[in-house]
């Protein structure tokens, strides 16, 4: 058995003592992001090959990405700006 | 001749040579400049005042460079020094910003979850879209902003850092935290298309 003081020192030091899943958890991001080495990819990808928890939040954490990446619409920029750009740029010595 | 080094230019060259390298820049900085201050015209005033000034530092500017980054940090400075103290508001959020959009079309197909088949039709791709841009202007600027340049734009961390002028430490955990809440922002709704099966 663990005592609240053993719990409270592995949240403050991170070294060592976390749990595949807490390490499973913290390359999340970097996974959806691709700023994964190639170390830290598999460890990951054999990982969630067998945890069903960690597999989904992957799922979730790509979904959330994808939602952003494919469905928030892009503004039109206005035909006038690039025109008074240049003319601003072409008036400046 | 002497195309390397910028210095001996002509204004016609120089400014042929600014319009070629940094005006294809203009539609991610303008949607950039629009998340930020969430208004066309301050939107508009921005992204000019950004091309001003990098027009000034052109010289500087080294041929090849990510003129992408470049111009976005230009423009979160920009935005930091000026209009975040002209606006008092924390963040106008306005639902009916519908006026004027296309989907982006780099769509990944990897979602998995996302691709069931009431999800194509185009209004329920409006619906998904407007829902996640609400979502998104309520979170604070800092929060959308690394989405934005990470999700939306595409940038590396190592980018990120250097356009926002924090280390890669804390654009990871900000990326992490502004996640956190954008789920949470979207937790309701998407509890509603299906998708939350905790
Ligand atoms: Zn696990």
């Amino acid at each position: 058995m663990e005592s609240k003081f053993t719990e409270a020192y592995q949240k403050t030091s991170e070294e060592g003592h976390e749990s595949d899943c807490d390490k499973t958890a913290h390359l999340l991001d970097l996974i959806i992001d691709g700023e994964a080495s190639a170390e830290e990819q598999s460890f990951f990808t054999t990982h969630i090959e067998d945890c069903a928890p960690c597999f989904e939040s992957h799922q979730k954490q790509k979904l959330l990405k994808n939602l952003v990446s494919g469905h928030l619409k892009r503004v039109i920029v206005p035909e006038s700006l690039a025109l008074s750009i240049k003319a601003r740029i072409q008036e400046t010595a | 001749m002497s195309e390397q080094t910028g210095k001996q230019m002509s204004k016609e060259e120089k400014d042929a040579r600014f319009e070629a390298e940094l005006l294809p820049v203009l539609d991610p900085l303008y949607n950039f400049a629009y998340r930020l201050t969430l208004d066309e015209d301050d939107a508009n005033d921005l992204v000019q005042e950004t091309y001003l000034k990098a027009y000034r530092f052109f010289d500087y500017f080294e041929q090849g460079t990510n003129a992408k980054a470049w111009l976005f940090r230009i423009l979160k400075n920009s935005f930091i020094n000026e209009f975040r103290k002209k606006s008092k508001q924390p963040a106008k959020v306005d639902y009916s910003e519908v006026e004027g959009y296309y989907n982006s079309d780099d769509v990944e197909g990897e979602g998995g979850v996302a691709t069931t088949t009431d999800l194509r039709t185009e209004s329920v791709q409006d619906l998904i879209g407007d829902e996640v841009a609400s979502a998104l202007n309520a979170l604070p600027v800092d929060f959308r902003t690394v989405i934005i340049l990470c999700d939306l734009e595409g940038f590396t961390y190592e980018e990120m850092a250097k356009i926002l002028d924090i280390p890669i430490g804390t654009v990871r955990s900000r990326l992490h935290r502004a996640r956190n809440s954008l789920k949470e922002k979207l937790e309701n709704y998407a509890k509603s298309m299906g998708y939350n099966n905790s």
